[in-house]
């Protein structure tokens, strides 16, 4: 089962029903944010968040629980990845704290507990204890509106193409997360650009892992080159040195 | 003083300063010692520490290959001290890293747990494989010194030629996967700096930059020792870099031009000019110089041209380390003053490492001679504590510990105390008076509940807007305004006289004189007393109470009104004991009225309430009144 949910900007009301549900299901302590950053709602004890944008838009920020996430292909000790349900989840006893998935994440998802002593990286798991036992995570099941509704991935874009040609005009003919970076298993409805979630407007198709691995899969190749490459230049050196000197000498035999 | 001595109180005092740092960083985290946010995990300490560290220790691999690879004897000189570079900048590079991490004490994980998909993952096999490969490159130096140990050391030196050629590959390896991290980033990153041959521009700067740091390096401990610079080698490691250094630059533009990004490079954003400033920096200055003859053969010129390369390297990787991608995240980002001495502190630390086993060990074909330990020197007299220091080692020893203990104790008092700082308090949603008009509630935080009128206040505040004039929350431990910030009168003493009111023309409009006798300094106790004016406004016997013109606060005020006669009462009347007791005039709040003003509280939803910031107990009382 490919675990997803559909969020359906024109329905939200901004009542923050689903955040209170987040806190309280993942039992996160109460907010803390630091000075000289911008505030997206999200944090290390906020997993979701609702932004509001004008003219009553209220747009639904959460981890977007990529088909082929960049934060867990960079995770030097695999903390971070996507389970076979479709949530992508974290192991603190992994991590060592290297942060390079927050670098990695195009929407900036993962936060970290800056003010602690011991810190950790922390996200949205798509509820994944309850995910498990067949439940829905609680931010869907505390939406009084559907505006955040839970299902299979693949009805959900059904569903998401359905609403766009049941209602013509009210959406922009686009399933957000249907294809950007791969795919994501959080989708979007929405009337209005929501370029705004990650860092760049447009992210394009191409799965993030695959910038990389080019560059990984050619490791060995690189390794066994370089190798290689210096014992072919020593050994002309030396040949070249070799034949230096017994030209010398031989020079030297003639001139005697 | 000599300079070798000067030099070192420097390095010591930057280290003491880092000491701190590092010390109240594992205590108050990361987020107390680091400009860092959620949207700039990675700054200065990544870019400098380890993207920079790892590419200033590639003189290593640059040297040995071609020593002993290339066969090139002339720079026998230079393998040794390039080869330690290489080993303590690698050391260096994983010890500032332990700053770094969130979870330190979990380095060893990667060893453990796989993940080769990640390119950190390689670059952290390869830092670990690599600095094993140059310790096992390197002891044979110190071994040196001790015979017992001949067996191991003649053992490494069978295999000597084994690991220069594995460190060549690991290097390789590690040095271009520093440039593969930030190729799963397009949309952070910079254009001017994304590139997908970031690997491979990684790889030609790190041998351009390992050059001209062994150069820098050698030029600077020659100086530092007085000793005859090693000029030639240094003008044909300079020619070498001309070339790398030209291919970097072609590959570099090539790159930019193919991408369609070169308008990019004039168009007058702060990443452009950074851009240019880099690209002078690290490549034309330096081509510049050493393409010039009579430049290239003085030792000034060399040492500026060798610095240039290592300032602009090191500026390239702190741009691509995080510097520049401000513009994607559109956070503010610049390193504090204690992550930039952290890191200064770290090289510091290496640079005295360096310098200790420079003059312990046989790096260089004659060692220099240790100029504190020179047995005709004097001992030398402290002037401030009037003792004679012993021998000169000694003094230098005494002189060292003092700078690093001082500037220690200064970094400790610096620290900024932004574990409260950082903090800020969550921003609330408001409601209308929580549904309530009177709130039963602990007004000055003094644990006294009060019965609070809400909606009374807001309307006589001024509705909706007034809620800052309570509810700021922009002070650290702030979650309103206790009582007493308003209702002084009510608490503390106040002024009842009002000066200008009777002097001025528009008040009581009174001449001075009618209050000060003339001739007479116009003080206050020779000024008229209140109640010969106003007669009626004093109780008999009481014309003197108002001393200064101050009077008590109304609670007091009230208390020794009516409390003294109320005791009096009390004790006099039968069956009114309890005129006494606070309650007969202190109405309290009935009990199920009070359950249900205090039950609010705890249904709301935990996002919902002001919470203080996380901090001790303990001390969160003791700022409560």
């Amino acid at each position: 089962m490919r675990a997803a949910i559909l969020t359906d900007v024109t329905k939200c009301i901004g009542c923050l029903k689903c955040v209170s549900a987040c806190k309280i299901t993942n039992k996160l302590e109460p907010d803390t944010p630091r000075v000289w950053q911008k505030n997206d709602g999200l944090s290390a004890e906020n997993w979701t968040s609702i932004i509001k944008k004008p003219e009553n838009h209220y747009i639904r920020k959460q981890c977007r629980h990529c088909l082929e996430p960049a934060c867990a292909s960079v995770c030097p000790v695999g903390a971070l990845h996507k389970t076979a349900e479709g949530a992508v989840i974290y192991d603190k006893n992994k991590c060592l704290g290297c942060r390079y998935c927050m670098m990695a994440c195009p929407y900036g998802i993962p936060r970290y507990d800056w003010d602690e002593p011991v810190p950790y990286v922390s996200k949205c798991i798509l509820c994944y204890d309850k995910l498990k036992i067949g439940q829905q995570p609680a931010c869907t099941e505390a939406c009084p509106e559907q505006a955040t509704i839970f299902g299979e991935r693949e009805e959900l874009i059904k569903l998401a193409h359905q609403r766009i040609a049941d209602n013509p005009g009210k959406y922009m003919d686009k399933v957000w997360g249907e294809h950007e970076i791969g795919g994501t298993s959080v989708l979007y409805l929405s009337n209005i650009d929501l370029g705004f979630l990650s860092y760049q407007k447009t992210l394009g198709t191409k799965p993030l892992p695959q910038t990389t691995a080019p560059a990984m899969k050619s490791v060995p190749y690189a390794f066994a080159g370089m190798g290689a490459a210096m014992l072919g230049l020593n050994w002309i050196v030396r040949r070249r040195q070799e034949l230096g000197k017994k030209q010398d000498e031989k020079k030297e035999s003639s001139n005697e | 003083m000599n300079r070798v001595q000067n030099t070192k109180l420097i390095l010591w005092l930057i280290v003491g300063f880092a000491a701190a740092v590092g010390l109240s960083r594992f205590i108050y985290g990361l987020g107390a010692m680091t400009n860092l946010t959620d949207s700039t995990p990675w700054g200065f300490w990544i870019g400098f520490d380890v993207m920079a560290g790892v590419a200033l220790a590639g003189g290593g691999f640059v040297i040995t290959a071609i020593f002993y690879m290339m066969k090139r004897d002339e720079f026998h000189h230079l393998v040794k001290p390039a080869v330690l570079t290489a080993f303590l900048g690698y050391l260096a590079v994983i010890f500032g890293l332990l700053f770094d991490l969130g979870l330190p004490w979990n380095i060893w994980h990667m060893i453990i747990f796989w993940n080769p998909h990640s390119p950190l993952f390689e670059v952290g096999w390869c830092v670990m494989l690599y600095t094993t490969v140059l310790l096992l490159e390197f002891s044979p130096v110190p071994l040196e010194k001790f015979s017992r140990y001949a067996k191991i050391r003649s053992f490494l030196m069978k295999f000597r030629f084994l690991f220069v050629l594995l460190g060549i590959m690991l290097s390789t390896l590690h040095q271009s996967s520093l440039g593969s991290l930030f190729l799963i980033m397009p949309f952070r990153l910079h254009p001017l700096w994304y590139s997908d041959i970031l690997p491979i521009l990684f790889f030609i700067s790190a041998i351009a930059l390992g050059l001209m740091m062994v150069s820098f390096e050698s030029l600077a401990t020659h100086w530092l020792y007085r000793r005859q610079p090693e000029t030639k080698l240094v003008a044909k490691l300079g020619r070498a870099a001309v070339w790398v250094l030209a291919i970097y630059f072609a590959v570099k533009m090539a790159d930019i031009f193919i991408s369609g990004e070169f308008s990019m490079i004039f168009d007058g954003t702060w990443e452009s000019n950074l851009f240019i400033a880099e690209m002078l920096i690290s490549v034309v200055i330096p081509i510049i110089i050493f393409s010039v003859n009579h430049l290239r053969t003085s030792p000034g010129w060399q040492g500026l041209a060798s610095f240039s390369v290592v300032f602009g390297m090191v500026l390239n990787r702190i741009n691509v380390g995080g510097f520049t991608m401000l513009r994607a995240t559109g956070d503010s980002y610049f390193p504090s003053w204690t992550e930039i001495s952290l890191s200064f502190g770290v090289v510091s630390f290496v640079a005295l490492v360096f310098l200790y086993i420079i003059e312990k060990f046989h790096i260089w074909e004659k060692p220099p001679e240790y100029p504190e330990a020179d047995p005709y020197t004097q001992p030398s007299f402290d002037y401030s504590s009037r003792v004679w220091l012993g021998s000169p080692r000694i003094a230098a020893l005494t002189k060292y510990s003092l700078v690093f203990i001082l500037s220690f104790a200064f970094g400790i008092a610096l620290i900024p105390d932004r574990h409260l700082q950082s903090k800020g308090v969550e921003e609330v949603i408001a409601k209308k008076a929580r549904g309530e008009e009177l709130l039963y509630i602990d007004g000055n935080h003094d644990g006294f509940g009060v019965s609070f009128n809400h909606q009374h206040h807001i309307d006589s505040l001024g509705c909706k807007d007034s809620c800052a004039a309570c509810h700021h929350m922009n002070k650290p431990l702030d979650k309103n305004t206790g009582c007493w910030e308003c209702h002084r009168k009510m608490y503390s003493q106040s002024d009842i006289f009002q000066h200008d009111w009777h002097a001025s023309e528009k008040g009581a409009d009174i001449a001075c004189g009618k209050c000060h006798p003339e001739n007479e300094r116009r003080l206050v106790s020779t000024a008229r007393k209140c109640y010969e004016c106003h007669p009626d406004m004093f109780a008999v016997g009481t014309e003197n109470t108002a001393v200064n013109y101050l009077v008590d606060s109304y609670t007091d005020a009230l208390h020794q009104q009516c409390v003294s006669c109320h005791k009096e009462k009390a004790l006099i009347l039968p069956e009114k004991e309890h005129l006494a007791d606070c309650a007969t005039c202190h109405e309290s709040v009935p009990p199920e009225h009070l359950n249900e003003l205090l039950k609010w509280y705890d249904e709301q939803p935990s996002y919902n309430r002001v919470i203080l910031p996380k901090i001790k107990p303990d001390s969160s009382e003791n700022k409560s009144l």
